[in-house]
């Protein structure tokens, strides 16, 4: 039987951009052709369910209930993926609640495939929090994201310093979120659609909307750049897609 | 089948090569023909076109977004007017790096826009090199060399601007005498009220507008009918024969030849 696959997206300090790698998760996954599911954790209104209202649910990550509606789900569900939008500062909560129900021992027995993205501010604190995040890493695939989207500078880090917090994790990967211009990013907030629905020039429900060409230009070139990003650490390699689908062919 | 979108941009990569009187042109070739033609004066700080034809021209520029989108969110329209764009020197690889940028090529082909860049060369090796890049980064645009005759002489650098693929071979746009320049110069003056109006048609500011339309006449089939025939190349002439220097001494009988035949030595040369 194939692997559930989680992806989780956090970070300890909000307006990083959690929910912007997120939905690029979500639209990079739709246009592989890999069903996914979304929980948005930004409870009592999510932002991600905003945007991909039909995949996404919104759960309270401390609460048992939702945990169960979470993770005891995984093996049943229809979805290849699992997406789980971390609300801000709960990703070492999270990832110490995952610990104690047992999940992170199952990623280390191989039962299923775990991947974090780890979005990080600009701030000298990130780095505690890489270093905080890091023992929960080490039966997961870990993904440091730098996220320029708000032309976010990284200027209090000694590169020197962030090199020796990164390489103390093991199989770690970084990738880079580009600058996405203002407007556009605005536009695409304002029509609470899916990027690659912004792109197309579809409303939410399927119907022809007026999005300025130019805006869907930068957002297309923007979405481009972040998934040759996923592409280059091998995403769908590492949340064991290849498998699951030859495993589906095989069950067909 | 849906009619497509004429679209030309008249560029070059370098000032006063006569950008301006083209688009002006162009745009009153499309009034001639009552095409509800829409102008775009993309020369910030000296517009020029807006000034000769306010009714149909909007100045535009790429300096922010917002600019952008007023500029280009007209262009990627399908509405079947043809659009003119007058595009300063200044801004010319920024507009079509833009273009790539947005993907806008790809756009306007599935919308049925047809585009093609009028490139008024000059003898400057920057318009060479112009030209190239276009030709380079817009493989599967028509490109169309233009060569005006009033920045001469045209034949030293024609060849710096060959065909292109889906542009074919250049144009050319006939000089006018500085006397007629001074008169079309003037903000009142139209090309088609002129046409219109004038009853002698041997005068020369007749024939320029009679050829120059027939020009774009030429380009908007170039246009209709999409991919140009490959030209060909030009056929290998023999090489004429070496004449010998004056005063070299040589027999009456290679001088003068009654006959009219070439002599033994002559055809040797032309095998």
């Amino acid at each position: 039987m194939a692997k559930p696959a989680v992806v989780l997206v956090g970070a300890d300090k909000g307006g990083v951009g959690k929910t912007t790698v997120s939905r690029a998760l979500l639209d990079y996954f739709v246009a592989h052709n890999i069903t996914t599911r979304a929980f948005d954790t930004e409870t009592p209104k999510g932002t991600l369910k905003r945007f991909h209202p039909n995949i996404t649910d919104i759960v309270d990550i401390t609460s048992t209930s939702d945990q169960m509606k979470i993770f005891d789900t995984l093996a049943s569900a229809e979805a290849q993926i699992t997406v789980i939008d971390i609300r801000a500062g709960m990703l070492a909560k999270t990832l110490e609640s995952l610990r104690n129900i047992g999940f992170l021992d199952a990623a280390a027995k191989t039962q299923l495939t775990f991947t974090v993205f780890h979005v990080l501010g600009p701030s000298i604190a990130s780095l505690d929090e890489i270093r905080d995040t890091a023992a929960f890493m080490e039966d997961a695939h870990y993904i440091l994201v730098k996220n320029f989207i708000n032309n976010t500078s990284f200027f209090e880090w000694d590169p020197a310093t962030y090199n020796s917090y990164f390489k103390k994790i093991k199989d770690a990967h970084e990738i880079t979120i580009p600058k996405l211009n203002e407007m556009a990013c605005e536009q695409v907030e304002l029509a609470s659609v899916p990027y690659v629905s912004f792109v197309a020039n579809k409303a939410l429900d399927g119907q022809n909307a007026a999005f300025s060409f130019v805006l869907r230009g930068y957002v297309r070139h923007w979405l481009g750049n972040v998934w040759a990003e996923f592409d280059r650490i091998k995403l769908i390699d590492l949340v064991d897609v290849a498998q699951r689908k030859s495993s589906a062919k095989q069950a067909s | 089948m849906p009619r497509q979108t004429p679209l030309f941009i008249i560029t070059s990569a370098r000032p006063r090569v006569g950008k301006t009187l083209i688009a002006r042109a162009m745009a009153e070739y499309f009034l001639a023909l009552r095409k509800p033609v829409r102008a775009f004066d993309v020369n910030p700080g000296e517009f020029k076109l807006i000034d000769y034809l306010p009714g149909c021209t909007l100045a535009a520029g790429i300096d922010d977004v917002r600019d952008e989108m007023a500029l280009l969110d007209r262009l990627i329209v399908a509405d079947e007017a043809p659009k003119v764009i007058d595009l300063s020197h200044t801004l010319f690889e920024k507009f079509f790096g833009l273009l790539l940028h947005l993907n806008f090529l790809k756009e306007a082909h599935r919308r049925g826009i047809a585009l093609m860049v009028l490139f008024v060369a000059d003898a400057d090796e920057r318009s060479r090199r112009g030209y190239a890049m276009l030709v380079d980064r817009l493989p599967d645009v028509a490109v169309v060399p233009v060569l005006n005759e009033a920045v001469p002489p045209t034949v030293a650098y024609a060849d710096n601007f060959p065909p292109t693929r889906h542009g074919g071979p250049a144009v050319v746009i006939p000089a006018l005498s500085p006397v007629v320049r001074g008169a079309i110069e003037k903000r009142t003056f139209s090309f088609v009220d002129y046409a219109a109006k004038t009853k002698d048609g041997t005068t020369e500011l007749w024939g320029w507008i009679r050829r120059t339309f027939v020009t774009f006449r030429d380009l908007e089939v170039r246009l209709l009918l999409g991919d140009m025939p490959k030209v060909p190349p030009l056929p290998k002439l023999p090489r004429a024969p070496t004449l010998p220097p004056a005063g070299d001494p040589r027999d009456s009988a290679d001088r003068f030849n009654p006959s009219g035949r070439p002599s033994a030595r002559r055809r040797l040369r032309w095998r």
